[in-house]
Formats: C-alpha cells, sequence, structure tokens
C-alpha cells in the first residue's frame, strides 16, 4: 500500500475549512511546518481513517472534531497492488465511509464492507502487526494519545521505551497472553497432572473414582436385582407345578396304577417259574440223551479205531527197521571216510617236512658262497687300510705348506735381485781372445770363453795362461753385501724351517706330496667299494653267513619236485575231507529219520495199548456195545416228553418283561412325584427366604438410586473430561501461537534491523533478546550498558529502526506499508540525525516514508520529496 | 350417580439419585404426601373412591418403611377407599409386596389383584386388569368383553399400561385396545402409565403423576374426578390439581444480537412458588460470547431461588464475530490463537466433538481476557 493523497475538513483546528497533501510519492515524503501548523493533525486524522470505525465517537474521534463542532471527513488515496483507491470516512454527522476506485471515482463499497476493505488494508493478515509502522514520539496509533505538549522528557523516554515493549507484546500477546495461560495452566492442573493424567485428590480423579465405584455398586445391586427377579420367577414356577402334581386326586390316581400293575406281574411270575421247572427238566432229559448218545458212538468210533492202529503199528516197525539199517550203513562210510582224512593228512605233514629242510640246506649253500666272496673282500680291504693308513703317515712327512713355498720363491727372487744388482755393479771383466789364445784365461779354474763378460766381485784371482796369476780386488758396496746377507738369512731360515735344501727340493717335495695324494684318495675309494658299511659291519656279515652255511647238515636236492609233491598231497587232503563231510551230513539224516521212525513206532504201540485198556478184554466188547445203544434209545424217549411239556407252558404264558416295565414305570412315577414334591416344596422354602431378605431391603429402589447416582457421576466425569479437553486445546493453541509469532517474527526482524544498527551505531554494537527482541543491551566503548538508562535519543532510533525493521520484513512479504513518523526525531542530536536519514534513505529505496516534523532546520538535510499543504474543499 | 377420583402412577419410594441430596428428601416427601392431597380433592368433591391405576409403588420391592407408612396415610382418611391396582412397578411378580400388602392392609385399602368383576356399589362393578408381570405381553383388558354383568350396572375398567404408541418404556406389542370402553360396553376406563393426563375418548383417560417426576410432561401434577350418573350416560371428567412440585421446561430461542436472558425473566414463576419448581431451560438459537456469557451468570444468581435450576445449551450456537476476538486482541499471537480456535470451530472437516471443544476453548479464552480487563 502507498498513500498518494490526504485531504481532511472540518478536523480539530480547520474548523469549516479544509486541508489538502497531494502528490505523495515513494520513498521518502517529508512535510516540514512549524508547530500548529496541522501536521499532527493530518497525523491524528490518517490514523483515524485508519482505525476508527466511522459509526463510532471514541477519544479518539472526539479529539478529531473542532471545538465549535462539525462533522469531521478525511479522505485519503492510496495504489495497492489492486489498483488506486479513494478512501473517504466522515464522522458524526452524516457518518459515512467509502471506498471507491480513484480514477472513475466507482464505489466499490461502503459503510461495513468499506471497514473490512480499509481493515484489510492496514492490518496485513490478521496476525500483522496493525498501527506498528505509525510512530510519533514514543506513542503508538493504538495507544490513547497523551497531550503531547505536556510530555516531560522522562515521559518520553518511557513511553518510547514501552512502546516498543508493547508493540513486541501485542507480536506474542504479551503479559496478557502470558497471563491467560496461567489461569488455563492453573485450572488444567486442577484436574490433570503435567501428563494429562487425572490429578490425584483432584476433582476429575474424584469423579472417575466415584463413577467407578458406582459402576461397581451398579452392578452389584444389580445382580441381587436379577438374583431376586429370577427368584420371583423360580418360585413362580413351583408354585405352578406343585398345584399340578401335588394334589389328593392325582396322588390316588398313581396309586391304583400302581396297585394292577403289581397285580398284573405277580401272576406272570408264578407262570414264568413253572416254564423255567418245565424247561430244566427237559434240559436235563436233554443232557442225558446226548451223553447216551455220545457214549455210543465214542465206543464205536474205539473199535474202528483200534483195527487201524494195529495195522499202523506193523507198518511203523517195518519203517523203523528199515531205517536203522539205512543210519548203520551212513555211519560206516563215515568211518572210512574219516580214516581216510587220517592218511592223506599224515602224509601232507611229512612232504611239509622235507620241503622244508630241503630250503634250509639250499639256503646254507647260498650262505657258504658267499661267505668266500665276503672273506675275500675282507682280506682285500684290511691290505687296502693298510696301505692307505702308510701312505696317510708318508704324506704327513711330505707336505709343504704353500704360503710356504710361496714366500720362500720370493726370498729367492729377492736374493738373485740383489745379486744382479751387486754384479751389475761390479767391474766387469771381457777377454776377446786373440787368435790362438782362446781359454788362455780361466777364473777358479774355469776357462773364460770368447766374448766372455764376468763380473769382478770381491778378490778375484784370475789365472793367464802362460802369463800367471792376476789378483784383482774390486772394492765390495757396503749396503750390497748387507742386503744380499739379509737376504741369504732370510732364504736359509726358510729353507731350514722346510728341511729342503733348496727351492728345486721344495718343488719336487710339492710333487710328490701331490703324486701321493692322488694314490690315497685311489686306495679310500677302493676300501669304499670293498667294505661300503665299514670293515667292522662286514666282519659281522662274515660271522652270520659263517652260522647260515653251518646250519645245514643234508645235501641239497631237487625242491621242485618237493614242491609238486606237496600239492598234490595237499589236493587230496581237501578232497578226502569233503567226501568225510558229505558222509557225515548222509549220517546225521539217517539218524533223525531213525528217531522219527522209532518215536512213531513207540506212539503207536502205546496209543494201541491205552485203546485196548479202555476197550476192555476183547471178548465182552459186543455185549458192550449193545448195552450202550440200548441206554441211548430210552434217554431219547425221555426227552421228548419233557420238550413237549416245554411247548404246551410257554404257548400260554403272560410277557414278563412289559409287566415288569410297566410296574416299575408306575412305581418310579410315584416315587419322582413324591420326590419332586419333596423338592420343589424345599426350593419354594429357600427362595421364598431369599425374597423376603431382598424385598424387605428394597434392593429395586437401591439400585434405581444407585444407577440415577451413576449417571449422573457419569455425566459429571464426562463434563470434567470435556473440560479437560477444552483447556488442553485452549493451552495448546496459546502456546502454538506464541511460539508462531515468535517463529515468524523474532527472527526475520532481527535479521532485518542488524543492517540498520550497523549504519546509525557505528560505535555501539546493540543487543537483542532473541525472544522478546527487545533491546536489552548496547555496547559502547568497551562498555555494557542496559537498556533502561539510554538516552531517549537512543531509544526513539531504536524504536523507529524497529518499525523500519517490521516494513522491510512486510514489504518482502508482499505488503508494503508506509512507515508515518510525527516528530519521530525530537531528542537525537544533529549527528545522529543525519545517521537517521540514511538510514531512512536507504529503507525508502523500497518503501514509502512519511515524515511529519516541525524541526525545519534539521529536516532540511533529510532530502526526500518536500509535502505541502493546501488548503481543500470537498466538492460536495 | 357414581362419584370416584382416578389416579395413577405414585410411584411411592422413587429415589431421585440423580438429584442433589436436599431436594431428594423433598421429592420423595412431596409423593407420600400426594396420599393427602388425593384425599382432599376426593373429600372436597364427595367422592368416597380413590382408583389408583398401577404403579403406586416404584417398585417391586419397595422398603417396608415406604409400604408401611403409605398403608397407614390411607387408612388415615376414614370414610375413603382407596382401590390399588398392580401396575408394571408393581406387578403381581412381585408376590412379597402384594402378599405382604394382602396381610397388612387396612379395611379401607383394597387390592385389584384380580381380573375378576369387583363390586364398588349396589350397581357398580369393577373390572381391574391387573399386570401380572413387568411386560405382560398381551392385552389384559381383554377380559372385559367377556365379563358379564347385570343390565343396568355402571361398568368401570381400571387398567396399566400403553395405549398404542403412548407408553412410557415404548414397546408395542401389549398395548391396550384404545376402544376397548367401546368394546366392553365401560362407563370409563380408568387408565395408568402415561405420567401426562391425556385423554383417550370420551370414557378412556390416562389421569396421569398426581405428583409429577420428570420434565417430559411440563404439567402439573393432576388427578381427575369422574363422576357418572348412570349406566351408558357420558361421565363428567374434571381435573383437579395435586401436584407439590412443578416440573417445567423453559424453551429458549436466542437470536444473534440480541439479550437472551432479557425475556427470560417475564418467563419465569416468582416469589415463593420458585421454592417448588424445577426448571429447565433449554437454550437453543445463536448467540454472541458475551451474551452467553451474561445469560449463566444471570442464570447463576438466581438459581438458589429454585429447586433446580438447569441451562441445557448443547443446542444454543455461540457464534463469534471479528469484533467479539477484538475483545481478546485486535492483533498478535493472542489474537492468532484467537482465531485459529474459530476457525477450528467452524471447520465442517472436523468432528462436531471437535469443533465444540475448540469453540469453548475460546469461550474460555473470551473470559480470562474479560476477567483481566
Amino acid at each position: 500500500m502507498k498513500l498518494t493523497a490526504l485531504r481532511l475538513h472540518n478536523v480539530r483546528r480547520f474548523a469549516g475549512s479544509g486541508v489538502r497533501i497531494e502528490n505523495i510519492g515513494d520513498g521518502i515524503n517529508v512535510l516540514c511546518a512549524a508547530n500548529e501548523h496541522g501536521k499532527s493533525t493530518c497525523f491524528d486524522a490518517l490514523h483515524a481513517l485508519f482505525f476508527q470505525p466511522h459509526t463510532g465517537t471514541p477519544g479518539a474521534v472526539q479529539a478529531l472534531r473542532p471545538y465549535s463542532g462539525g462533522n469531521p471527513l478525511v479522505e485519503a488515496d492510496l495504489t495497492t497492488a489492486d489498483g488506486a483507491f479513494r478512501l473517504t470516512k466522515q464522522f458524526y454527522g452524516g457518518r459515512r465511509a467509502q471506498v471507491r476506485e480513484r480514477d472513475s471515482g466507482r464505489v466499490i463499497a461502503q459503510a461495513d464492507e468499506a471497514e473490512r476493505f480499509i481493515a484489510a488494508l492496514v492490518k496485513g493478515g490478521i496476525s500483522g502487526p496493525a498501527g506498528l509502522l505509525w510512530v510519533r514520539q514514543g506513542v503508538t496509533g493504538i495507544e490513547r494519545r497523551a497531550k503531547a505538549e505536556d510530555e516531560t522528557e522522562r515521559r518520553a523516554r518511557e513511553t518510547v521505551l514501552t512502546s516498543v515493549q508493547g508493540e513486541v507484546e501485542a507480536l506474542t500477546g504479551g503479559r496478557r497472553m502470558t497471563e491467560a495461560l496461567a489461569v488455563c495452566e492453573e485450572e488444567l492442573l486442577r484436574l490433570v497432572t503435567a501428563t494429562g493424567r487425572p490429578r490425584t485428590g483432584g476433582p476429575y480423579a474424584i469423579a472417575i473414582d466415584e463413577s467407578e465405584q458406582l459402576a461397581e455398586q451398579e452392578r452389584r445391586v444389580g445382580a441381587e436385582v436379577a438374583d431376586l427377579r429370577a427368584a420371583l420367577d423360580r418360585r413362580r414356577a413351583i408354585r405352578g407345578r406343585l398345584a399340578e402334581i401335588d394334589t389328593p386326586e392325582t396322588a390316588r390316581e398313581r396309586q391304583a396304577a400302581l396297585a394292577e400293575a403289581e397285580a398284573e406281574l405277580s401272576a406272570a411270575k408264578a407262570q414264568a417259574e413253572s416254564l423255567k421247572a418245565a424247561e430244566s427238566k427237559a434240559a436235563l432229559a436233554l443232557n442225558r440223551r446226548v451223553s447216551a448218545e455220545q457214549a455210543l458212538a465214542g465206543f464205536r468210533q474205539a473199535l474202528a479205531r483200534f483195527a487201524d492202529l494195529r495195522e499202523a503199528e506193523a507198518g511203523a516197525a517195518q519203517q523203523r527197521d528199515a531205517a536203522r539199517a539205512r543210519h548203520q550203513g551212513a555211519a560206516g562210510v563215515v568211518r572210512e571216510a574219516a580214516a581216510a582224512v587220517e592218511n592223506a593228512e599224515r602224509e601232507e605233514r611229512e612232504q611239509r617236512d622235507l620241503l622244508a629242510r630241503l630250503e634250509r640246506a639250499l639256503r646254507a649253500q647260498e650262505a657258504a658262497n658267499r661267505l668266500a666272496t665276503a672273506r675275500d673282500s675282507e682280506r682285500e680291504a684290511q691290505a687296502t687300510r693298510e696301505q692307505i693308513e702308510r701312505m696317510e703317515a708318508t704324506l704327513k712327512s711330505l707336505i709343504l705348506p704353500a704360503s710356504k713355498i710361496a714366500e720362500l720363491e720370493q726370498a729367492e727372487g729377492q736374493l738373485l735381485q740383489l745379486q744382479a744388482r751387486a754384479e751389475a755393479r761390479a767391474p766387469h771383466l771381457r777377454i776377446d781372445y786373440a787368435d790362438g789364445a782362446e781359454g788362455g784365461i780361466s777364473i777358479a779354474g774355469v776357462t773364460l770363453a770368447q766374448a766372455e763378460e764376468r763380473a769382478l766381485i770381491g778378490t778375484t784371482q784370475i789365472e793367464i795362461a802362460t802369463i800367471g796369476r792376476l789378483t784383482v780386488t774390486a772394492p765390495q758396496a757396503e749396503e750390497d753385501s748387507h742386503s744380499i746377507a739379509k737376504a741369504q738369512a732370510k732364504r736359509q731360515a726358510l729353507l731350514d724351517e722346510l728341511q729342503v735344501d733348496g727351492l728345486a727340493a721344495a718343488r719336487l717335495r710339492e710333487g710328490q706330496a701331490r703324486d701321493l695324494k692322488a694314490d690315497l684318495d685311489l686306495g679310500r675309494r677302493r676300501l669304499q667299494l670293498l667294505a661300503p658299511s665299514g670293515l667292522a659291519r662286514l666282519r659281522e656279515q662274515i660271522a652270520l653267513l659263517e652260522t647260515e652255511a653251518a646250519s645245514a647238515n643234508e645235501a641239497p636236492a631237487d625242491l621242485d619236485a618237493a614242491r609238486r609233491q606237496l600239492g598234490t598231497v595237499e589236493a587230496r587232503v581237501g578232497s578226502m575231507r569233503e567226501a568225510a563231510r558229505a558222509a557225515q551230513a548222509r549220517t546225521e539224516t539217517s539218524a533223525s529219520a531213525l528217531v522219527e521212525a522209532e518215536r512213531h513206532a513207540a506212539g503207536l504201540s502205546s496209543a494201541l495199548a491205552a485203546l485196548a485198556e479202555s476197550l476192555g478184554p476183547e471178548a465182552e466188547r459186543r455185549g458192550r456195545e449193545e448195552r450202550l445203544s440200548t441206554e441211548h434209545d430210552e434217554t431219547e424217549l425221555a426227552w421228548r416228553a419233557a420238550q413237549q411239556q416245554v411247548e404246551e407252558l410257554a404257548a400260554r404264558r403272560i410277557d414278563l418283561a412289559a409287566a415288569e416295565a410297566r410296574h416299575q414305570r408306575l412305581r418310579s412315577v410315584v416315587d419322582a412325584a413324591r420326590e419332586e414334591i419333596t423338592r420343589l416344596r424345599e426350593e419354594a422354602a429357600g427362595l421364598d427366604g431369599r425374597i423376603q431378605t431382598r424385598s424387605e431391603a428394597a434392593i429395586e429402589e437401591a439400585w434405581q438410586e444407585t444407577r440415577d447416582k451413576l449417571a449422573l457421576a457419569q455425566q459429571r466425569t464426562a463434563v470434567l473430561a470435556r473440560e479437560v479437553a477444552v483447556l488442553t486445546r485452549l493451552r495448546d493453541a496459546l502456546e502454538a501461537a506464541r511460539s508462531q509469532a515468535r517463529d515468524h517474527y523474532f527472527a526475520p526482524v532481527l535479521q532485518e534491523l542488524r543492517p540498520l544498527l550497523g549504519l546509525l551505531f557505528d560505535d555501539a554494537s546493540v543487543t537483542f533478546d532473541e525472544d522478546t527482541l527487545l533491546p536489552r543491551s548496547v555496547r559502547r566503548n568497551g562498555q555494557d550498558e542496559q537498556v533502561g538508562v539510554l538516552s531517549g535519543g537512543m531509544r526513539e532510533q531504536l524504536a523507529i529502526l524497529t518499525r523500519l525493521a517490521f516494513a522491510r520484513l512486510l514489504a518482502k512479504g508482499g505488503q508494503p506499508t508506509p512507515v508515518i513518523l510525527d516528530d519521530a526525531l525530537v531528542y537525537s542530536d544533529d549527528d545522529r540525525i543525519e545517521k537517521m536519514f540514511d538510514a531512512l534513505h536507504r529503507q525508502a529505496s523500497a518503501q514509502q516514508v512519511i515524515v511529519f516534523s516541525c524541526r525545519q532546520r534539521a529536516f532540511a538535510r533529510l532530502g526526500g520529496h518536500v509535502l505541502r499543504t493546501e488548503p481543500w474543499h470537498p466538492d460536495s | 350417580m357414581f362419584r370416584f377420583l382416578h389416579s395413577a402412577d405414585l410411584h411411592l419410594g422413587k429415589p431421585f439419585g440423580a438429584m442433589p441430596d436436599e431436594l431428594r428428601g423433598r421429592l420423595r416427601e412431596a409423593r407420600h404426601t400426594v396420599l393427602d392431597r388425593l384425599a382432599a380433592q376426593a373429600r372436597a368433591a364427595g367422592a368416597e373412591t380413590i382408583l389408583l391405576a398401577g404403579d403406586v409403588f416404584d417398585t417391586e420391592t419397595p422398603s417396608p418403611a415406604v409400604q408401611r407408612q403409605a398403608l397407614a396415610a390411607m387408612a388415615g382418611h376414614d370414610g375413603l377407599r382407596w382401590i390399588l391396582l398392580p401396575g408394571n412397578h408393581d406387578s403381581l411378580a412381585a408376590e412379597a409386596l402384594w402378599a405382604g400388602l394382602a396381610t397388612s392392609r387396612p379395611g379401607n385399602v383394597i387390592l385389584a389383584t384380580e381380573p375378576a368383576p369387583f363390586p364398588l356399589a349396589d350397581d357398580v362393578v369393577l373390572l381391574p386388569a391387573p399386570c401380572t408381570t413387568r411386560r405382560p405381553g398381551r392385552d389384559l383388558t381383554e377380559w372385559m368383553d367377556m365379563a358379564a354383568t347385570s343390565p343396568g350396572t355402571v361398568r368401570i375398567g381400571l387398567a396399566h399400561g400403553p395405549v398404542q404408541s403412548f407408553s412410557e418404556d415404548g414397546g408395542a406389542s401389549d398395548v391396550i385396545a384404545p376402544d376397548r370402553a367401546t368394546r366392553a360396553g365401560l362407563d370409563y376406563l380408568a387408565l395408568g402409565d402415561w405420567h401426562g393426563q391425556m385423554r383417550i375418548g370420551p370414557r378412556t383417560w390416562y389421569s396421569g403423576a398426581p405428583e409429577p417426576d420428570r420434565f417430559k410432561h411440563d404439567a402439573a401434577g393432576r388427578a381427575l374426578l369422574i363422576t357418572i350418573p348412570a349406566a351408558g350416560a357420558a361421565p363428567a371428567i374434571e381435573p383437579v390439581e395435586t401436584g407439590s412440585f412443578d416440573w417445567r421446561t423453559l424453551a429458549l430461542d436466542c437470536l444473534a444480537g440480541e439479550e437472551p436472558g432479557a425475556h427470560l425473566a417475564a418467563l419465569l414463576p416468582i416469589g415463593p412458588a420458585r421454592r417448588q419448581t424445577l426448571l429447565r431451560i433449554l437454550a437453543t438459537g445463536r448467540t454472541r460470547p458475551p451474551a452467553r456469557a451474561r445469560l449463566e451468570a444471570d442464570l447463576k444468581a438466581i438459581a438458589p431461588e429454585f429447586a433446580l435450576l438447569q441451562l441445557e445449551a448443547q443446542e444454543l450456537v455461540t457464534e463469534c464475530e471479528s469484533e467479539d476476538l477484538d475483545q481478546i486482541d485486535r492483533a498478535g499471537a493472542l489474537r492468532q490463537a484467537a482465531e485459529t480456535l474459530l476457525a477450528e470451530s467452524r471447520d465442517e472437516g472436523r468432528s462436531s466433538s471437535e469443533r465444540e471443544v475448540a469453540r469453548e476453548a475460546l469461550m474460555r479464552l473470551f473470559s480470562y481476557c474479560a476477567a483481566a480487563a
């Protein structure tokens, strides 16, 4: 929203006249005028246009009215995202509110609808900071305005600060919110605990307990009522039943029926007994007849059997004899077979012994052969070893250390070198014989050859033939002789050590040693060949072989023939054994056949003997058979007579079972009736007692009463539960709204505020309480100052900056709202005002700011768009 | 001419367990003393017979005190004849009750426990239809059609139970034929069971309870004085007042923007009658939070004058407008909370109980803010 024009008429000092401010632009607009030029009037009128309903006349509206009376009219043009509008309100007489399209003049809304339109403009949504952006000397739009003229500086300081506080509280509900929450919590906690469970001892818990107790009581009493009703029903049923069965007439009927049944039953019983006697007599006769018949048949069967048995006995005796003969034959075969097996086995044993002896002899012969070889090897090995020992001894004496020989060589070479040098230094003698004179000169008996040169060392006697002896003494160089002597001594020492005459001898000895060593290796390899495991082991083998060679005392014969013979004998033993086993099996079969035949024969004999015993002597047998036959005929006749009598009786008899059943049934009817009557009377008596007790206790009344009370208690519980739900809902709603307001405004506003603060207070930093958005302290020159002791200037600056921050926040949220300042910078010094102006300009880049001020000089530096008031009179 | 008083449904011994203790005693006492008021009305009209058409006792097992004191009260009215019919509450199934009454009854108390003609006077016969059980399941008055009496005899039927749908308990299988008086040639059929007085036909009436016991019927306790000039002649039927307590339901239809308490005062009884009045105010319509709060405060102020004063406001919709919310706060978190609750109370997507809780929570917030202010 942006304001573009403000007009007012009949407002305060403009009684009967008007004033207007047109062309209010974007950014900063300044109306600078001296006091009493009506800028506060403009501010108040604008405020009333936005915040006072046209119908009311509260203090703020009354304050607009001129002393002379009249109907204040305020009109403002503004543009919003939806277009350009003109708002008009007139108070008191002709009160009206109107919104028109600015350009066309078309009426958009009137009266209450216009109020709603305006409200929607300023409130910026329901939770927006209504009136927040109106600042005048520490007084906010929603508070009743105190007379500015009367305000002292102290008062101004106070209200500037409290206004910030008040507006922040307006956002979060502030003190009223806290109070409402506290009351809500208190009421809730009276009923439930912090976790929402009914509080013990509280009305809710008591109501729940009472409900439960009453419900229990209701159940108990209800059960008793049901019991009573059941008892009544039961007793009525019993009485009905007794009326049916417990009368003299029914008792008589039952007795008569029973007597009749008893008579019938005794008649039936008498008949049954006669029948039973006849039947037992018939049964006896039948028994006799049957036994006579059996005796006759048995005797005849025995006779027949006796004849059969006798025949069978004879056959069995024959079979037995044949079996015995077969068995004896089989036993003979077995014995022969056993003898044959024994012979064959003995032969096999002998053959085996022979074979073993032959094999032993063969092994001895082999051992003797190997023994001779071994002895040769042993002798040779012994000789070889002795030879080796000798060679080792010789080698030990011959061998020279190689280093010493090299040393000797070196000493020899050195000596020769020294001698050669001495010789070279010595004077030389050469003879060139004249022809014919050759060999005329000799030294120490050696003739000097033609052109031979010789060194002269020391004193040399030269024989010159025919001439004489020439002695020449050459001076010997001291040094040379000394070195040579030393070298000779060293050489001699080495020779002595090596015990040789010279280097050649040493070399010779070295060669001898090498040869000997080669021979020694050869000897050792030979010994290894002859006795690979050593001589001792070889000798042990010899001893073993000697024993083995001596073990046989028999000459080896044809081993293979002996072996073949053994195979033949073994085969014979096998076949003999099989034959013996077969014969044995046969004899077992024949033995059991013999036993069976004997048993059979003996059985038959004993049966025959027993039968003969029972039949008696043979002569009397015929007579006995005839007696038995006669007896059988007689018993047959007696049985037929008895049977006939039974049939006659049975044809006439009464059904005893039916008579008994009938009697039984009628007796049980009588008994059951008696028993039921007794039982029902007893039960009725018991029920009487129960009913009496319950009735006297007015149990149904108590039940009804309990049910009423229960309903009441449940209703009360429900009311309290509802109360808990309501209070919980309210508490949650309040807490949610408070925290939402904080989340929604605090952090964003602080974010907007920080750059503005930096702009203004480069020498100080202001800290805000994150929870309340109130400035907490200011840090300046390293000192923390509580906001309470800040200067009025600082506080009013903070108040303005906070509003600017809000305005930025709203603008960012798509609801640009003008910030209107009326003499808002009263206490600020020039320097600070400059900075404040900077802040305003920075802000005005995206925001409309309208400044009313009487400080013309100071505000001349603010810059911005300068507004002017002009006289105005409404058209109509 | 034969004149008698017709009453029913005394429900002696009814406990009124849901009532406050002090009132319970008074209500029970009023049930007992209604016997005296019936007797007084009978005497005043010169009637000697009082027909009680069932439910004299509230239960099948009234306490001995209730029984004996009732019998003593009846015995005390010498020259009056009390005829007691078993109803559904005190049916013949209550053998102990009726056996006890039979042995201890005074001479002027007659128990109509047999469905058989009983001579009330030389040419007047009573045809009673006692309830055999709590729910007999059949029309017990049927026998009256067949009951023979000598010509010129006044036939008076006495029965207890519902006629068609007029039932206290609501069943329909065991109703009394509404035209029984015509069918059985009765001069009058005295009915009990329905606690409000009601005419079923020119010769058939429910007397109603002489002392009301619930809000349902919204009428004072009454009995009927019946005068039968002669057999076949139309009976004269005259209601007489017998009640002590008045159970009233007051419908209060509120309009938003109106002061609901304004016309309430005119509807309330005045003076000492309030002590004998149980008043239920059934508020409906719409109201705004401050008016609702004032109504509740007003009722709370006058409640002690009544035997009982209840406000039933479940049907009273308390609506908030934005100016109502302004009383909580114009803006800010408190206003936000109020708006949230208001929106929730209007949200059709929520269950009605949720909406109701939100609405009440909002009312509560009003009261907190009002108290703070």
